[in-house]
């Protein structure tokens, strides 16, 4: 039977007052990868924030409504979590690449940093896993003290994958990852997010259907502010 | 062709750069030119010494050099992790309303007249740092150096919080997104990414810390020694300008002004190139 990671009941979210999502009803598999797709402007962004409390740096948001997340065979609200125990679990890769004015293997450990880790074996040896696992090593292997800033904007999107999979999230949330990328680098994106199938739940927000269609185990469709199945 | 008002406004540009390099060009050309008779007499030795006693001659102004140097390093010292902390919480930390306050309240700070600043440190802080030491007046570096630092904190808390807020969205996404939390985010993402403007900051601080008179006149002690400790009085340099520009035009303890007038301008040439190197030797080992 098919273990569900996240169930969304009566979700409300509203932004300065104002309705953007009305009433959300759903449920997230584990270890697939769920497409959700709908026309611009409906929330789809917002519906990812909300997951991680990304919302929450931005003023005027306010939320309604249950998100829960299973950890350790046990359902917890969202908003009982400490917000970077949260966001440690349930990581975030963003429409337009965002890696940090730093080295590329700065930028792929720095979660590592955040938690303290300190130890420079596990830590090297994490980084080179995390850049295999997004097919990056080969193209970065001997350039690793270089800015991350100088690749280009389909491997910096994938050097944001593999921060944000160092840490082993059980939830990667992916905003419209291959919009602002060609056509050779959204399909290597593709690829990668279908060999990441099994290892963390995918959440995809897509503009296109095509693509993502092809990779996604389950679409939901967010329309008018309502998920339809 | 360019519009008018485009070209209008280049020429204008152009004009107030002009003006205000040629400003600073003609003060230093004016204490130049009236200190170079000391410099061709051999007499600018003399005020590298130790002593100041115009009775009998000696005309030295060491004390004063490390009285600024030392006055201006610790309200600097004093105040740039304040300014830091100040700036994070009005630009970083998620309390709005808070941080709103903060920066209005530091931007009025800005217009409250040196001479209050001066007045409220006799009364307030002065007894305090006697109470402290246990001995002396409490004139001393120490509140000399404390009220510089509460003097040049809006400078800097204004320039680094406007550099914090310049901070691309992208990085601050980024780091909230791998479960930052508000420290973390301002040590490894806003700090590295705004060093520029944390220097730039820091030189328009040291450059008001080294230049203020009024602070150290009224409560540095204007004793004319090395201090030795933070409860010792000192003279700074533009404490000893405004005590002696009252004597005689013709008189060493006049000429002395000018070289004074150098120094000061040595010192926050020296501070700025100091300040600058540190964030290029940053910059360089980042990447």
């Amino acid at each position: 039977m098919k273990k569900i990671k996240i169930r969304i009941e009566g979700l409300n979210f509203f932004y300065k007052k104002k309705p953007v999502l009305k009433g959300l009803k759903g449920e997230v598999e584990e270890k697939a990868i769920t497409t959700i797709i709908g026309p611009s402007g409906v929330g789809k962004t917002t519906f990812l924030m909300v997951l991680n409390r990304l919302y929450e740096s931005i003023p005027g948001c306010m939320v309604e409504g249950k998100v829960e997340i299973e950890l350790n065979d046990r359902y917890i609200d969202v908003h009982r979590l400490p917000v970077t125990t949260l966001r440690k679990k349930v990581g975030m890769v963003f429409q337009v690449p965002n890696p940090l004015p730093m080295s590329i293997f700065k930028n792929v450990a720095f979660p590592m940093r955040l938690s303290g880790i300190k130890d420079k074996k596990s830590i090297k040896d994490k980084v080179k896993q995390s850049l295999k696992d997004a097919f990056l090593w080969d193209e970065v292997k001997d350039r690793l003290n270089d800015s991350a800033l100088e690749l280009s904007g389909g491997q910096q999107q994938r050097l944001c994958i593999a921060r944000a999979m160092i840490m082993q999230p059980e939830v990667l949330l992916l905003d419209e990852p291959t919009s602002s990328l060609d056509m050779e680098a959204a399909l290597k994106i593709a690829e990668l997010l279908k060999s990441l199938r099994g290892k963390c739940t995918l959440i995809v927000v897509s503009h296109y259907t095509s693509l993502t269609r092809r990779i996604s185990d389950s679409v939901l469709t967010l329309k008018d502010g309502c998920l339809e199945i | 062709m360019k519009p008018f008002i485009e070209k209008f406004a280049e020429k204008g540009f152009l004009f107030s750069a002009i003006l205000s390099a040629s400003i600073t060009i003609s003060i230093l050309s004016f204490m130049l030119f009236f200190s170079l008779p000391l410099f061709k007499g051999g007499e600018v030795a003399e005020f590298f010494t130790f002593g100041w006693n115009p009775y009998e001659g000696r005309f030295g102004i060491l004390p004063m050099m490390a009285g600024t140097g030392i006055i201006a390093f610790l309200a600097l010292f004093i105040a740039t992790p304040f300014g830091i902390g100040c700036s994070a919480l009005i630009s970083v930390f998620p309390k709005q309303s808070f941080g709103i306050f903060l920066r209005k309240a530091v931007e009025f700070m800005t217009g409250i007249p040196t001479v209050i600043h001066g007045f409220v440190a006799i009364f307030l802080l002065v007894p305090f740092i006697r109470e402290i030491f246990e001995k002396g007046t409490g004139i001393c570096v120490l509140s000399a150096s404390i009220m510089l630092a509460f003097l040049i904190l809006p400078t800097i808390v204004l320039f680094l919080s406007d550099a914090f807020n310049a901070v691309p969205k992208s990085y601050l996404d980024a780091a909230d997104s791998l479960g930052a939390t508000p420290v973390q985010k301002l040590i490894y993402v806003i700090i590295p990414s705004t060093w520029k403007g944390i220097i730039s900051g820091l030189v328009l601080a040291a450059g008001r810390a080294v230049g203020d008179t009024l602070i150290s006149l009224m409560i540095a002690g204007n004793a004319l020694q090395i201090p030795r400790g933070l409860d010792d009085a000192a003279r700074t340099l533009t404490a000893h300008i405004a005590l002696i520009i009252a004597s005689d035009y013709e008189s060493p303890e006049f000429k002395s002004i000018f070289i004074c007038g150098l120094i000061l301008f040595f010192f926050t040439t020296l501070i700025v190139l100091f300040l600058r190197l540190l964030g290029h030797f940053k910059i360089l080992r980042d990447r």
